[in-house]
């Protein structure tokens, strides 16, 4: 009898509990009669790195052998895994990278949701993988594929990934064992039972229902509800902009109307109807520009200064949210305590230029402008704490006149004038432009950064009178992925240099 | 005392006669140990045979009942130097570390009792971190054995076959006089298995009966001239009984072929891949019998020539499957088939790669290489071209699929190390002073190599950091700074580097990570834990030993105050005084302070007592998706999510549920002035009446203040409903 053991691959994180769940498939087999070997690569990967547990089983009970032992693979084979599981999705793809999700064997059994990997964290914008690529090669690969997100589940039954997984193993029928062996192994392993047998039957019941993977979507965004006093403004919205742009304006104004006021809302839209004009004019359909523009305008008109930060940090929504992010029961009292570090930078951007800028000159010349940021610990829940706060907050009529806001007004302006002098010529180098705004985002010396590359790719790419027109496209993007890509800077610095132009390095290394 | 419980394990470790062993490799092995009639064990841990030693560190009532002494020695050196036992009396004892790191640390022990020889059973169990797994340099123990003469077992990796040899090396030793050393791999420490048992044997000579006379023998002393005699010695004796032992015992085994044209020799290790690989070309089945005969070295050291010239006669080639290099296995083979005149053509590097672990996929590639080189009789070698490329094809199909590599996912630092925040601090340190160069040392803090951070320049071995510094430090316009653990500290950074450091007046900084274990390898207890590995409490700390020393400049900082570390390490790198300036950075392993405190917390919730929970948090709305925040961190718990913000699609950092509230994050916003998004929630679990009625006026009084009261009222009803 030549007969192939049942292979069983489990891939999951470190400190994840996949060993375990190693344990419990083996302990399974054995209850079941089987002849069952499990082995493992502990090490370093338990400490939250990528990890792989191995197990083999006979489909022929011990009994039936005569007295002869199979003999086990400790490492698994490409092309030869049974029962593929991973705790994760990009885990699970990288299974399938390494051979071992194959159509005629493997039944892949995965849970759908994300754990970032840390050069997906550390990116300065968004290097997320994208999760589908991993779904639309299951569904081709696997013989069976099973995905669906299982940290909801454990979560939705009081449990753990590992419980969810052993359910939905169970659940496949991939291996020889009937659910009540299963059962049994959680309950004499004699810990979190109750739990556990809660995790199992979710995973189980999953797993034969066999439900359909739908492909992986971002959550609900939250669109603000649309102020009254606006009202004249969404009119103009509803006149004069396509269905797809006017909910992301109609968001820019109700965004401002909180901001400041009924009259930065209008300023805003003014600015973006210039652009949709012009857009309009050039035959373009859809506005894809005036989209975007309407996108980063709003975002960045709201620029967040102390005001800002505070205002948002005082809104009952918040307090609101901060008590479901950390789980607390309705009973529990929370406190919350904000971290915040102002700094000269910050208390001169809410003040007038005339008084602003003489203290800033002081303070860049006697190189004092990071020596004076305050470690603040404000407790937001309490009353004076949330005054202190509360009435920052009601300071938004200094800004009006206020350092930053001229400034942004001014980088808005130069920014706006490109894209208008560039949109009648070449639209997709507008779009370009317009993406540049995604540079200026952050606080204190991140601000800064984003502020200099942005400026940096103004100075030597957009204004640039040498650049090839043709080119201008190609090299706003190069350059904008490349202050995207290190925060050093190395990488725009040689873009800018490639792109044809001698630039200085201007930033400082960065810390990180 | 370490990262887990051993208790079900040491209660199969009383199993007696006949009973069934279930469990892992490595603790097979400790109980064919008590089976064996050892009188004394000592390990230094490590992957992957931590668990030897901490199963053993926690049986210590069985040991005390059988009259075995236990020592978690303090290095692999300390381990390898208790084996001087066995030299002058028939005490069997038994040693385990990881090797080659731990063999390295430990060779000059080992060369001494090799060449003295014994006269009790001397075992070394090795744990041979090699491929998938590892986390040392890739070489091989078997040049060890070679230079020193001590023979070197592989078994192959089942239970009963690894307990037996564990048990034939005790024999194999005192028949020769000899130190024996059986190597595991890694998945074979870990094989989940069974045996069945024998009663465990109480050591001849123990603690309950003791030697009375001690044994004065100038031939074992390793001096001239019993140097040259045992020299002698082991080649005119030792080996050879060696090579009589392994034929009359079988310690080898052949396994007949139909194909006998043709052949594989195999490292014990290697031969479930090998039945395996055979098996998916229809040569063997899942049982063993073979259709190409197999000659299994379970001692790979020495060589039996006799055997391996029976194996090869009569066969046009043979593949040696022999894992890493160099091929001293391979070259043996020649070298045995050469002069015996016999011209078997022998293949090994070529058809399998010299360097890297030899897995099934690359035993599968080899082999098919093999046979179609060879093209032994009666083989149908169309189905094994067809069934490889099959098995290797979804492998293509996914890159092709995938479109590009998944992103790696390396280890890390975990939720809440105490580690984390120094590396925090010393990126903030090098933004103000410069990029100062960073000798990094063994243990979790060597994560500081690895993305985020990507700091430290050289890794020299445990507790070197510091004497890796010497060199290096007078050439570099700024300080050097040398990390060490605390269990590097006491490994060997108090000897060669810091008293080496004060001896030479080496002007240089170094940090020890005081986490107060050895967390890598399991969390075991240190010399300046409070209790040792059996529980017995301890007084010594390492800021004594350093002014024991002489040294004065000494900073003892909590490791999550980033702000104060970054200043200290500041200090310490720009100061004028000379000399050895030391920073212990102070933090428990939070692996093992949650393992200590979540039952404690668990305890005080179910009794109704008061406890405040603390954990932190991002304002998503306030984030505005930088993840400079992450770039100088790297918490697992401190992640990413989908911007909630309709107007934005750079994700937003999040901080999620794993979180245990140690407050690095917002430390480091602070330290390096990032942003305000942070806060710290204190959750009131089992909240007195006062504490309510505190946030109830808290909450009525704000609310009167807050402009979008209702609306969130509304929304949150909304969402209840």
């Amino acid at each position: 009898m030549n007969e192939r053991p049942v292979t069983v691959l489990i891939a999951a994180l470190g400190g994840e509990g996949g060993g375990v769940l190693a344990d419990w498939v083996i302990a399974a087999g054995a209850a079941a009669g089987y002849p069952v070997q499990g082995t493992s690569i502990p090490g370093v990967a338990q400490r939250t790195g990528a990890t792989t547990y191995y197990v083999e089983m006979l489909r022929t009970r011990i009994a039936d052998l005569g007295g002869r032992t199979p003999i086990f693979a400790l490492t698994p084979g490409p092309g030869s895994i049974d029962v593929m599981v991973a705790s994760e999705l990009l885990e699970a793809g990288r299974a399938m990278q390494n051979g071992f999700v194959n159509p005629e064997r493997t039944t892949l059994i995965a849970s759908s949701h994300r754990v970032y990997s840390i050069l997906e964290r550390t990116s300065m914008a968004d290097s997320r993988y994208d999760g589908n690529r991993v779904l639309a090669t299951a569904a081709k690969l696997a013989k069976r594929a099973l995905f669906f997100d299982m940290e909801a589940a454990a979560k939705a039954s009081g449990s753990v990934v590992s419980a969810v997984l052993f359910g939905a193993i169970a659940g496949s029928g991939a291996l020889p064992i009937g659910r009540e062996i299963f059962e049994k192994v959680i309950c004499d392993s004699g810990f979190e039972i109750k739990a556990n047998l809660a995790g199992f039957a979710t995973g189980y019941s999953q797993a034969v229902a066999a439900l359909a993977v739908p492909a992986l979507a971002d959550p609900d965004k939250r669109w603000r509800s649309m102020p009254a006093r606006a009202g004249p403004l969404l009119d103009r919205v509803a006149k004069d902009f396509p269905a797809d742009v006017a909910p992301i304006a109609n968001e820019g104004i109700a965004r401002l109307c909180e901001y400041q006021d009924v009259a930065y809302a209008r300023l805003y839209l003014d600015r973006l109807d210039t652009v949709r004009a012009l857009e309009t004019e050039g035959g373009h359909k859809p506005l894809a520009l005036t989209r975007e523009v309407a996108r980063h305008l709003a975002v960045w008109m709201a620029f967040e200064d102390v005001i800002r930060v505070a205002d948002l940090k005082t809104r009952a929504a918040r307090f609101a949210r901060v008590r479901a992010e950390v789980n607390a029961k309705p009973d529990e009292p929370i406190r919350i305590v904000d971290y915040l570090k102002p700094g000269i930078d910050e208390v001169t951007a809410i003040m007038p230029p005339a008084i602003a800028e003489p203290i800033l000159r002081w303070a860049e010349k006697r190189k004092l402008i990071d020596r004076f940021n305050v470690s603040l610990y404000i407790r937001t829940t309490s009353i004076t704490g949330f005054l202190l706060m509360w009435i920052l907050a009601r300071l938004k009529g200094l800004r009006r006149r206020s350092l930053r806001l001229r400034d942004e007004m001014a980088m808005q302006e130069r920014w706006l004038d490109a894209i208008r002098a560039t949109v009648p010529r070449d639209h997709a180098a507008a779009l370009e432009i317009t993406e540049c705004a995604r540079l200026i985002k952050g606080y204190g010396s991140t601000y800064k950064r984003g502020r200099t590359n942005f400026l940096r790719i103004f100075d030597a790419v957009v204004a640039s009178s040498a650049l090839p027109p043709a080119r201008l496209a190609a090299a706003v993007k190069q350059a904008r992925a490349a202050a995207l890509a290190d925060p050093d800077g190395k990488t725009l610095a040689k873009a800018l240099a490639e792109i044809g132009n001698n630039v200085q390095p201007v930033h400082k290394r960065a810390a990180e | 005392m370490g990262e887990r419980s051993f208790k079900k394990e040491i209660a199969s470790l009383r199993l007696g006669e006949g009973d069934t062993f279930h469990g892992e490799g490595i603790l097979a092995v400790t109980k064919a140990l008590l089976q064996s009639g050892v009188s004394y064990v000592g390990g230094y841990q490590g992957a992957p045979v931590s668990h030897l030693v901490d199963v053993m560190a926690d049986a210590n009532e069985l040991l005390e009942e059988l009259g075995v002494h236990f020592e978690a020695s303090a290095s692999e050196a300390s381990a390898a130097a208790m084996l001087g036992a066995s030299i002058n009396y028939p005490l069997r004892g038994a040693v385990t570390w990881k090797s080659t790191v731990g063999t390295n640390v430990a060779s000059d022990a080992l060369a001494n009792v090799a060449s003295a020889g014994v006269k009790g059973g001397a075992v070394i169990i090795l744990g041979e971190d090699y491929g998938e797994g590892a986390s040392i340099m890739q070489e091989r123990t078997h040049a060890f054995a070679m230079k020193s003469q001590i023979w070197l077992l592989d078994p192959r990796p089942n239970l009963p076959m690894i307990v037996d040899m564990v048990e034939k090396s005790f024999e194999l030793s005192e028949a020769t006089n000899t130190p024996v050393m059986l190597e595991l791999r890694i998945r074979a420490c870990h094989v989940h298995g069974s045996f069945k048992t024998k009663a465990n044997r109480p050591p001849v000579f123990s603690r309950k009966h003791t030697i009375e006379n001690p044994d004065f023998d100038y031939g074992r002393i390793v001096l001239p001239p019993s140097t040259y005699s045992q020299e002698k010695h082991k080649i005119e004796v030792r080996l050879p009984r060696a090579i009589e032992f392994v034929k009359r015992a079988k310690l080898n085994e052949v396994f007949a072929g139909k194909y006998d044209d043709i052949g594989i020799i195999v490292q014990g290790g290697l031969y479930n891949s090998v039945i395996r690989a055979l098996g998916d070309y229809g040569l063997a089945d899942g049982f063993g019998a073979t259709d190409v005969p197999i000659y299994v070295m379970n001692v790979t050291y020495p060589i039996i020539d006799d055997e391996i010239i029976r194996f090869c006669v009569g066969k046009r080639a043979v593949l040696v499957v022999e894992e890493s290099q160099p091929e001293f296995i391979e070259h043996a083979v020649h070298v045995a088939l050469r002069r015996a005149d016999v011209q078997t053509k022998v293949l090994g590097k070529g058809p399998l790669p010299m360097a890297g672990e030899y897995t099934l996929e690359v035993i599968l590639t080899g082999i098919a290489r093999f046979l179609e080189g060879a093209v032994p009789r009666g083989v149908d070698l169309a189905f094994v071209g067809r069934t490889h490329q099959g098995l290797l094809a979804s492998k293509k199909k996914a890159a092709e699929l995938l479109g590009g590599p998944v992103p790696p996912r390396p280890p890390g630092f975990c939720v809440g190390c105490p580690e984390r925040p120094v590396f925090s601090a010393m990126k903030l340190a090098e933004r103000e002073v410069g990029q100062f160069h960073i000798a990094a040392d063994i243990g979790c803090h060597l994560f500081s190599t690895l993305p985020p951070f990507n700091m430290g320049n050289t890794v020299l071995g445990y507790g070197l950091s510091l004497a890796s510094s010497a060199g290096v430090a007078p050439s570099m316009s700024r300080r050097v700074i040398s990390v060490m653990g605390d269990g590097g500290f006491w490994h060997n950074g108090l000897s060669s580097g810091v008293t080496n450091a004060i001896y030479n007046k080496d002007d240089s900084v170094l940090v020890i990570m005081q986490n107060g274990y050895s967390s890598a390898t399991g969390a075991q207890h240190l010399p300046s834990s409070t209790t040792n590995a059996k529980g017995e409490s301890l007084s010594g700390t390492i800021e004594a030993a350093l002014r024991g020393l002489g040294v004065s400049w000494i900073r003892t900082l909590r490791t999550y105050g980033v702000a104060k570390m970054k200043d200290a390490l500041k200090d310490a790198l720009t100061t004028t005084e000379r000399g050895l300036k030391v920073i212990i950075a102070d933090g428990e392993c939070q692996l093992a302070r949650q393992r200590r405190i979540r039952p404690l917390i668990r305890k005080q919730i179910a009794a109704g007592d008061r406890v405040v929970r603390t954990r932190f948090g991002i304002d998503d709305d306030v984030c505005t998706g930088d993840h400079s925040c992450i770039r100088l961190s790297g918490c697992p718990s401190l992640t990413i999510k989908a911007n909630p913000d309709p107007l934005k699609t750079d994700p937003v950092a999040h901080v999620n549920n794993e979180c245990v509230g140690c407050g690095l994050c917002g430390e480091v916003a602070h330290a390096a002035v990032l942003c305000p998004s942070f806060f710290r929630a204190e959750i009131v679990q089992n909240a007195w009446l006062a504490d309510r009625l505190l946030d109830r006026l808290r909450a009525r009084v704000i609310g009167w203040f807050q402009v979008d009261r209702t609306t969130a009222a509304q929304s949150a009803d909304a969402t209840a409903v």
